[in-house]
């Protein structure tokens, strides 16, 4: 995003998004969506709804955890956060799909090879963006459809919590998740404010935003008092934000947050701030939208009347007159790329001036920005650093196989070798042991704070060479770990010891094959022997035809390799003393020398 | 190099923050109930989950006794174990005992021990998520204290309930070690002190209390009918305080506040420390401070602003305060008075001092604070990135753990079956011994380094919380104090100092014992050992050895027949004690080598056991020792 068009910048037309606005203007009056077909393209509007109980379910944000049979992506790997949704727009949207056309309407779409945009205003925006959600982890990410769908939303209320940003960028999907903000629209804040606090008022603010009503509230304080509640909870999440981004230390800030509650929802993909007048602002860093949520509703004390709170509101319903106008005639849009050097003060003749002047950003405001960019900025240095450690993990790596192919000509595997730990060579292999970890506990520590890029956990480079540490390494730590019978101070290297690092490389690997969880659990297979050999056969039987079978599998993927059947292994000796019926059946007697 | 620190100013968003939480809206106004309708008593309120807790500030102050008027010990007298925090708990080094005011101490206690105090604590503690302890003025104190005594309670049991202290214009509290311990104990976030720019109370006890004993009561007076009342001035301060002594007593408290902040940390004995967050309000916004010796900095700056006037009446305006601040942070304001410049560091700092109310059109005051706030957000900011560097540091010693492992190996599989804590108790110069014991040393630096960080704030709130220390810090302990112990008997230590376990024991040891106490124990599984373990479970249980191996030799020597059946006595439990660990294998195998300290342990007290017994019971034991 350098400048230009709007249209070539984020890859939609102009014209399909002035269609989108138009369209999902027009689904209001539909009961469940709306579809319609220009040229290549096909448009599914959902519409709004202006009840409240379709906003909010529960007290005071009604989130739950996205339904990951639906969303399998929402989630952060290693840490396996699961992304947080509004429940009362999720219960929608999964009604809609169970209970309308609209997945034979989207297959047929796909069939005829259209471009798909899913779009809505206001409330129906959450369907939009629940439905492109639905199809990206449906088609795209199965290689079942090629074209990427768009999300064009107009108006639309946050409503889901930062892991959303946090996986659809590492998915690569965010960028097609558009949203157009007027810059005084209250609606994509209500869901900032606990629901308790606007209770009273929000359906009648409800019924005065629906375009089919002619509800009026001119003279009534209900606007106001609804704007002050929602300002105030904007200011709770950007202030507790940026001092986060700003590196605040103080412990205050940590039993306030304990104490008052505040609302999950946080913004993703990109924003298309409308300013007024025909002008255009664009970015996609969301912890700088964030601020933005609130920095734009603040006003001037002049400001400060019933006319211009109640065109505030007004705003909400003016997105298709606006995008006209800015979209045809002015093309007068900033990108917000370089955050970390916006300018400071409002007489700045910078790239960005005219632009934060637009927007009505306050020198406290542009700090945050700038704060925002920054951590972003030192993400990404972060990674940096990460990356250079490519060569010397390689290295140990190089080292341990070394280890491993000397330990398997003397015909006992190296993890036993390690296990009796007799010789100089398994002393410096622990040692280069101890190194890799040192490394790559780092590197969980930092995805853990969420100090790195979105996208690491998704880079193939680090996946495989994750893979490669953990099906060399792993065996070696259980070999510690049973050597040293920490089993017996701590119970079972599965259940309370397995370090993190080999849990998130091994969730990268299965993440990013689409596999089952525990599928790729090969490096653990040595753990699994260690605590069934404690066990008499008959109360472990099937576990241990279970395993025999998983270890054949990965034999044969080449995950496992022959050593754990060398003869003098901890394995094979306890096979042997399993009974004569048990070997006979087998699945890898065959690997086993008598 | 110094480590690289944040650019960004945020002591003022954290205070837009708080601002915007209904915290001090909903506080404030209990307190305002609790001044006029619950004087000399405490009010509560539930909103939702929370509840408010406030002390009126119409208090009176006993101050007939001589320990009332200045500090008195935390742990003495009747408030013995109301703080158990505090109890056993020695102040580091050559430092004062924690202390408090004395008068406001026993103003606590009085609350403390009536039925309905404990009553509502009680109902608070079991229906409530989170208690908000507030207070203006003196009640202020009381609220500090009520939230020092629940988060004692809290960090002694298992109750779970977030604790806030929000107090307006409340006078500061305790001393040094004091301020430290809430330091240490992480407790800085759980104390909010909201206060007004020049108002008095919060900076009186800088002063010391004579020359205006008089006034200060015909202050609090005025203050304290001017709380109680509801019409606002009803009373005239004139008529109880000319000008001219108003004058003086800001003279005089500016000027002791002046020295204070001039001599920094260096303080005499006997002063007053603020402790947790400050929050300063002033007309044009707020910002929040942690750190004790920029609080006292901003503590002066402000005040030096004010005049005699504004400083008797800034401690009644907090209703002005309160009530604006929200606002101020969702009005834009346009700042053409402020320098800006288009450095975040530079801009973020004018923000910030014009919300303290220092223009950069006063350079000396500018310069000053700005000094302030920049070392405060250093010193936050080394936290975070010591925190980080110290995952990387412990990875870099684990090699050295790993050869100490090593060794271990190599000396439980020796020929001479010494074991691993004799070996290195009676090894002789060697490479491999020497090797060890720099690794030791290297360990004992490290650990100490971190309790060192940990304890001067410098790391994560909950660093000695995270799984990974708490861990790495066990298995340390396990394995190298038995050679620490080793060192100190080879080196003979204990016949100048005394045995390890009460003279010799390093405090890191004591701390990870600590540590280890505390942490979360998920479902372990009792399955009993099948081989000895790695390393014995209990990690001075080689001291437990050399202590009993001593109670033996005195044991021959002994004449007095009490203290004889004294040493018995403990000889005896402690056979009893490591019989035990033996059976559960709690132990590793160097305690059973043939030529352990253990074993010799045994031989000697079976042979003395026997000779003891040749002898009938309660037989006066000198007429045996002739005989021998």
């Amino acid at each position: 995003m350098m400048g230009g068009r709007l249209g070539e910048n984020i890859g939609v037309g102009e014209e399909t998004i002035e269609k989108a606005c138009k369209v999902s203007m027009k689904a209001h009056s539909k009961p469940n969506y709306y579809i319609h077909d220009k040229n290549r393209v096909t448009f599914f509007a959902f519409p709004g709804s202006w009840s409240v109980n379709d906003w909010c379910s529960r007290k005071p944000f009604g989130e739950i955890k996205v339904d990951v049979s639906l969303f399998p992506s929402i989630k952060s790997i290693g840490n396996e956060e699961i992304g947080l949704v509004n429940q009362a727009f999720f219960t929608r949207f999964q009604h809609l799909l169970t209970r309308s056309s609209l997945s034979a309407e989207v297959e047929k779409a796909i069939s005829d090879k259209k471009q798909i945009v899913f779009t809505g205003h206001s409330s129906g925006g959450p369907t939009a963006i629940l439905a492109t959600i639905w199809f990206f982890e449906k088609y795209t990410r199965h290689n079942y459809y090629n074209t990427p769908p768009f999300c064009l939303t107009f108006g639309s209320p946050l409503i889901g919590n930062h892991i959303f940003s946090h996986a659809l960028r590492r998915e690569n999907w965010a960028r097609y998740f558009i949203h157009f903000i007027m810059k005084h629209d209250i609606v994509p804040r209500i869901t900032l404010t606990p629901f308790t606090q606007i209770e009273q008022e929000l359906q009648q603010v409800l019924e005065f935003l629906d375009p089919k009503s002619t509800h009026n509230l001119h003279g009534s304080s209900i606007l106001s008092s609804f704007l002050f509640s929602v300002m105030r909870n904007a200011l709770s999440v950007s202030s507790y934000a940026a001092s986060y981004l700003k590196g605040n230390t103080n412990l205050l800030l940590e039993t306030v947050a304990s104490i008052v509650e505040l609302s999950p929802y946080r913004p993703f993909g990109i924003f298309v701030f409308c300013t007024g007048r025909g002008k255009i602002v664009v970015l996609d860093n969301p912890d700088a939208v964030l601020q933005l949520m609130f920095f734009c509703l603040q006003f001037s004390p002049e400001e400060e009347n019933s006319e211009f709170v109640h065109g505030m509101f007004r705003e909400h319903l003016s997105y298709e007159s606006e995008l006209h106008e800015s979209l045809n005639y002015m093309q007068d849009v900033t990108y917000l790329v370089n955050l970390v050097d916006v300018p400071l003060s409002a007489h700045s003749t910078s790239t960005y001036a005219a632009a934060l002047n637009d927007l009505g950003l306050s020198t406290t405001a542009r700090l945050c920005l700038r704060a925002a960019g920054e951590l972003e900025k030192q993400k990404l240095e972060n990674q940096k650093r990460i990356d250079s450690n490519k060569e010397t993990i390689k290295e140990a790596i190089t080292k341990i196989q070394e280890y491993k192919t000397s330990c398997e000509i003397r015909r006992i595997g190296y993890y036993d070798t390690f296990k009796i730990q007799k010789d100089q060579s398994d002393f410096n292999a622990n040692i280069k042991r101890l190194e890799l970890a040192g490394i790559w506990d780092e590197i969980v520590e930092m995805i853990k704070r969420y100090e790195l890029p979105d996208g690491f956990e998704g880079r193939k480079e680090w996946i495989e060479l994750g893979t490669l540490f953990r099906r060399l390494l792993e065996p070696l730590d259980i070999a510690n770990y049973y050597r040293h019978l920490k089993n017996e101070d701590t119970g079972p290297y599965m259940v309370k010891a397995r370090p993190k690092r080999y849990k998130f490389t091994q969730k990268w690997r299965e993440h990013a094959e689409k596999m089952e969880v525990g599928f790729s659990s090969e490096t653990t297979f040595w753990a699994e022997v260690e605590e069934l050999r404690l066990k008499p056969y008959v109360q472990v039987k099937d576990k241990v035809s279970r395993l025999e079978e998983r270890a054949l599998t990965w034999i044969n993927e080449g995950w496992l390799g022959k050593d754990v059947f060398l003869g003098e292994s901890t394995f094979s000796k306890w096979w042997k003393t399993l009974p004569f019926e048990h070997r006979l059946g087998s699945c890898v007697a065959g690997f086993i020398s008598t | 190099m110094e480590p690289e620190t944040s650019q960004f100013e945020s002591s003022e968003t954290l205070a837009a923050y708080l601002a915007s939480t209904p915290l001090l809206e909903e506080s404030w106004r209990l307190c305002g109930v609790a001044n006029a309708a619950a004087q000399q008593s405490f009010a509560v309120n539930r909103v939702g989950t929370a509840a408010y807790v406030a002390f009126s500030g119409v208090q009176v102050v006993d101050c007939s006794e001589e320990s009332c008027r200045g500090l008195a010990e935390l742990e003495g007298g009747a408030a013995k174990g109301v703080f158990s925090v505090f109890s056993g708990g020695r102040a580091e080094g050559d430092q004062e005992p924690f202390m408090v005011h004395g008068g406001l101490l026993r103003l606590f206690l009085n609350f403390y021990y009536t039925q309905n105090f404990q009553h509502k604590m009680l109902e608070i503690m079991n229906e409530c998520k989170s208690v908000i302890f507030t207070g203006h003025s003196l009640g202020g104190a009381l609220a500090s204290l009520s939230a020092l005594w629940l988060l004692s309670v809290i960090q002694t049991t298992s109750l779970s309930i977030e604790v806030l202290c929000i107090t307006y214009g409340s006078p500061m509290l305790g001393n040094k070690s004091f301020s430290q311990a809430i330091l240490q104990e992480r407790w800085c976030g759980n104390f909010c002190h909201v206060v007004g720019p020049h108002d008095l109370v919060p900076r009186l006890l800088f002063a010391p209390p004579s020359p205006f004993v008089e006034h200060f009561h015909a202050l609090f007076h005025f203050w304290q009918s001017s709380m109680a009342s509801s019409s606002p001035n009803s009373i005239q301060l004139d008529s109880l305080l000319s000008d001219e002594v108003k004058a003086e007593i800001f003279g005089n408290i500016l000027a002791c506040v002046e020295d204070r902040f001039r001599r920094g940390e260096n303080q005499e004995r006997g002063s007053f420390w603020p402790f947790g967050s400050y929050m300063f309000c002033t007309e044009n916004g707020a910002i929040c401070l942690d750190n004790r010796m920029a609080i006292v900095k901003m503590l002066y700056l402000m005040l030096a602003k004010g005049s005699a006037n504004a400083c008797v009446e800034d401690h009644l305006k907090y209703e002005n305060y309160v009530g604006r601040i929200c606002w101020q942070y969702l009005q834009r304001k346009s700042l053409t008075n402020v320098c800006f410049s288009e450095s975040s560091n530079e801009a973020g700092i004018a923000l910030a001092l014009h919300s303290s109310g220092i223009s950069f059109q006063e350079p000396v005051l500018y310069g000053v604070g700005k000094d302030c706030i920049v070392m405060a957000r250093q010193l936050g900011c080394r936290r975070n990135i010591y925190t980080a560097k110290m995952a990387v540091s412990l990875s870099k010693v684990t090699p050295l753990r790993a050869q100490i492992e090593w060794y271990k190996a190599f000396c439980d599989n020796s020929d001479d079956q010494l074991g691993y804590y004799d070996s290195f108790k009676r090894r002789t110069a060697s490479r491999k011994g020497s090797k060890v014991y720099m690794n030791l040393t290297r360990l004992g630096k490290f650990w100490d380094e971190v309790i060192h960080m940990l304890e001067t704030n410098q790391l994560a709130h909950d660093f000695h919380k995270l799984v990974k220390y708490v861990n790495a810090s066990q298995s340390y302990k396990l394995l190298v104090e038995p050679l620490e112990i080793a060192e100190y008997y080879r080196t003979e230590i204990h016949k100048k100092k005394g045995h390890y376990i009460e003279n010799g024991r390093e405090k890191r040891f004591r701390v990870f014992d600590k540590w280890w106490r505390d942490r979360k124990i998920g479902d372990e599984e009792g399955n009993p050992r099948s081989k000895f373990a790695g390393l014995t479970q209990d990690s001075c249980f080689w001291a437990r050895v050399e202590e009993a191996r001593d109670c033996v030799y005195c044991v021959v020597s002994e004449v007095d027949q009490g203290r004889e059946l004294v040493l018995v006595d403990k000889i005896e439990k402690f056979e009893a004690y490591a019989r035990g660990l033996i059976e559960r294998k709690e132990v590793s195998v160097d305690v059973l080598a043939k030529n352990s300290s253990y074993s010799l342990f045994r031989e000697e007290w079976k042979e003395v056991k026997a000779r003891l017994q040749l002898l009938p019971p309660r037989f006066p034991v000198a007429m045996v020792r002739e005989k021998f």
